[in-house]
């Protein structure tokens, strides 16, 4: 790829594409309009307090941050010798093998489908609720989580630009949101003070530590795709890692401070309590009760784009996923075809539609609580992130051990073997108390259903790519590749 | 030339005068069918990832001949991929710009409110729809394809093109089965061309930015 020279004149060519190129505040924004702010902050965190009756968000979502920043430091180094950077799959075909690569990229695509159907359930409450209060009209959340999934389902197949700046632009007002909200809060404590008891680090080996983790992982989501720009970025070896440790330190910072501010408000005896009361409305109601009905209308109405935006960028996620994988030909080639017209990776995004679609359905069907169905979705895909986070950690090891690449110890082995470490327990303490993640008591059958699921792809991915190895060994040779599926010497 | 052929497949010239691909696949389209204008001239060699110059006299044509003189300037680029980015930034405008020169492209009237993709007309029906006709024949009927069709056919399908040269859906499978059989008879420079076309337009849709 392209490289600096010094010294010489300077380079026509180079230049000319560095014109073109992405600088780390370009590549923060990107990331960070994908992690919609006020989704988690508005959404996720009152159900995660909710349902599972953690206080302890604030050092969660620090330490969670850190141990990402930990984890990155090899994901970073490692990213540079990756021909389809953005996905985690790639990483861990080639650090833990193509049988675990396949079963990976499985896993990811029901982590990241969770996510991105959760959005439509919050979506089709809060819009409607939103409306009744308006106009008096009352339209089930079913609906509107229908035509939002139409509207997603469209832009998908079309590849329109939902248009950068316009993500700009409400990525701010959330942000600005968020603050102000934090900035009420903090200004009007309960009777228990500026307290900081919802920060304390025991809370981190309390009961309630699996949720902790799995939505502190959740909350970050998205971090990983700044990788995705290593090609595009102006200079990858700065540009990219500058990125990525920005964008978690912003979605530490942010996450922490809103969710103490939220402690500091209702007071952390009477947190969870407040949260069960006010359901998806916690934020706004401690709003309300500041600003007024107007700004708590403007904050909805951000937390509904937030939450479409959140959607639209997973449901892109799965769709570039499939057509990588498309192209790598572990599934049929019509997943690595794109629309003529508009170059939309279209059977993959017909492929997330449809199961959006079949999910949504069937907790209408089943008359699901929305609200539930939404944090379902999230812990679930948090809990497979959390699992993918550990697979890459290990494969980032492995990777550098095999060959260090020029990269030093520090990089390639110090980091990434705390991270590797740290990750394991907290994948494990994940997933061996999924039901307390939950928060749905054992007996709800989510809490066995999500597991099965998980184990089921990750048994059928590691078939898939052993019949592929026997059967046809130009198609295996090829996992991990991406788009560069038939261009490169397997490495 | 070749890739004034593949324009006249990848745009509408002869109604909307719109591009038929998406922009993006047909700039690195075109950027891909410059190089290879300069491999089918023997001026440049491709081997796997790599691209040299072998031969610095001109070609006798005003685009290729920029081209070939900004690779005998930046010796110290050799990546295929580098090249079909930097091409990629202005081969719409060149090619087009080269097809109007001969006579064989319009561009629409210049408008108070700038366009995003200008739009092409060609004067001449035929002429314009002559590349995307022949193309289909041959891939339809199985008949033997020149170098410069070969060339024209892999860039068609690297760039995604090929169901829009089939356009009856109940040929595209006999066509494609011969397409297959074409591609793996292609020279070798030839084929890595096209291989590396493609990668770059689908790495062009993993990292779309909005």
């Amino acid at each position: 790829m392209l490289t600096r020279e010094s010294g010489k004149q300077p380079d026509r060519i180079a230049g000319a594409l560095a014109a073109n190129r992405l600088g780390a505040p370009s590549v923060v924004f990107f990331v960070m309009s994908a992690a919609a702010p006020l989704t988690v902050v508005g959404g996720v965190v009152p159900s995660a307090i909710a349902g599972t009756g953690i206080i302890g968000l604030p050092i969660a979502f620090i330490a969670v941050g850190l141990v990402l920043a930990l984890f990155s430091v090899g994901y970073v180094a490692m990213a540079r010798h990756m021909a389809n950077a953005g996905a985690f799959y790639t990483y861990i075909s080639h650090g833990l093998g193509r049988p675990a690569g396949v079963a990976a990229a499985w896993l990811a695509m029901v982590a990241y489908n969770g996510l991105a159907v959760g959005a439509f359930f919050m979506l089709g409450v809060q819009a409607s609720g939103l409306l009744e209060s308006w106009i008096g009209l009352q339209i089930p959340w079913g609906v509107i989580a229908l035509l939002a999934w139409l509207l997603v389902a469209v832009l998908g197949v079309l590849r329109v630009d939902v248009n950068g700046k316009l993500l700009a632009v409400l990525l701010t007002a959330e942000v600005a949101v968020i603050l102000l909200f934090n900035l009420g809060d903090l200004l009007n404590p309960s009777a228990e003070g500026l307290t900081f008891a919802a920060a304390s680090p025991s809370l981190l080996f309390s009961e309630g530590a699996a949720a902790l983790i799995v939505i502190g992982t959740l909350g970050f989501v998205g971090f990983e795709s700044a990788v995705v720009f290593s090609e595009e970025s102006r200079e990858p070896r700065r540009t990219v890692p500058l990125a990525t440790y920005s964008s978690i330190a912003i979605i530490a910072v942010l996450y922490a401070l809103s969710t103490w501010a939220l402690s500091v408000a209702t007071g952390p005896g009477n947190l969870v309590k407040f949260a069960t009361d006010n359901s998806a409305e916690t934020v706004f109601v401690l709003a309300g009760a500041q600003f007024g009905s107007v700004v708590v209308d403007i904050a909805k109405v951000l937390f509904i784009t937030s939450l479409l935006a959140a959607s639209i960028s997973f449901h892109n996620t799965i769709a570039r996923y499939l057509f990588a994988l498309g192209r790598e030909r572990i599934l049929p080639a019509a997943f690595g075809r794109t629309s003529v017209r508009t170059g939309a990776p279209q059977a993959g995004s017909l492929a997330q539609s449809g199961v959006a679609l079949l999910i949504i359905l069937a907790v209408m069907f089943f008359q699901g609580d929305p609200i539930v169905a939404f944090f379902v979705g999230g812990a679930t895909g948090g809990a497979g992130v959390l699992v993918l986070l550990f697979a890459t950690a290990v494969a980032i090891v492995l990777f550098f051990l095999r060959d260090h690449r020029g990269e030093g110890v520090g990089h390639r082995l110090v980091a990434p073997v705390s991270a590797a470490i740290i990750l394991g327990v907290m994948a494990y303490v994940g997933i061996t108390s999924f039901d307390v993640i939950l928060g749905l008591g054992p007996d709800h059958p989510m809490v066995t259903v999500v597991p099965i699921v998980y184990a089921g792809v990750v048994v059928l991915g590691v078939v898939w790519a052993l019949v592929l190895r026997s059967t046809n060994p130009q198609v295996y040779a090829q996992i991990g590749l991406g788009a560069k599926a038939g261009t490169e010497a397997v490495r | 030339m070749l890739a004034d052929e593949l324009f006249l497949i990848a745009w509408d010239t002869t109604s909307s005068g719109k591009p038929r691909l998406h922009v993006q696949g047909v700039a690195l389209g075109l950027a891909g069918a410059l190089l290879a204008e300069l491999v089918l001239h023997s001026r440049v060699a491709v081997q796997g990832a790599t691209i040299r110059v072998a031969d610095r006299r001109p070609v006798g044509e005003t685009v290729a001949d920029a081209v070939l003189a900004d690779m005998a300037g930046s010796p110290q680029h050799t990546d295929v991929r580098t090249w079909l980015a930097y091409l990629a930034q202005r081969s719409i405008t060149d090619v087009a710009g080269r097809m109007i020169a001969a006579g064989r492209l319009e561009r629409e009237a210049p408008r108070l409110i700038k366009r995003k993709v200008s739009r092409y007309y060609a004067p001449d029906f035929g002429q314009a729809m002559w590349p995307r006709t022949r193309l289909n024949m041959a891939l339809v009927r199985w008949q033997p394809l020149a170098a410069e069709d070969m060339a024209l056919a892999v860039l068609v399908d690297s760039c995604g093109m090929t169901d829009v040269v089939v356009d009856d859906p109940a040929e595209r499978k006999i066509a494609r089965r011969y397409l297959t059989t074409v591609l793996a008879a292609l020279p070798q420079p030839l084929a890595d061309l096209g291989r590396h076309v493609s990668a770059a337009v689908g790495d062009a849709v993993l990292t779309y930015r909005s």
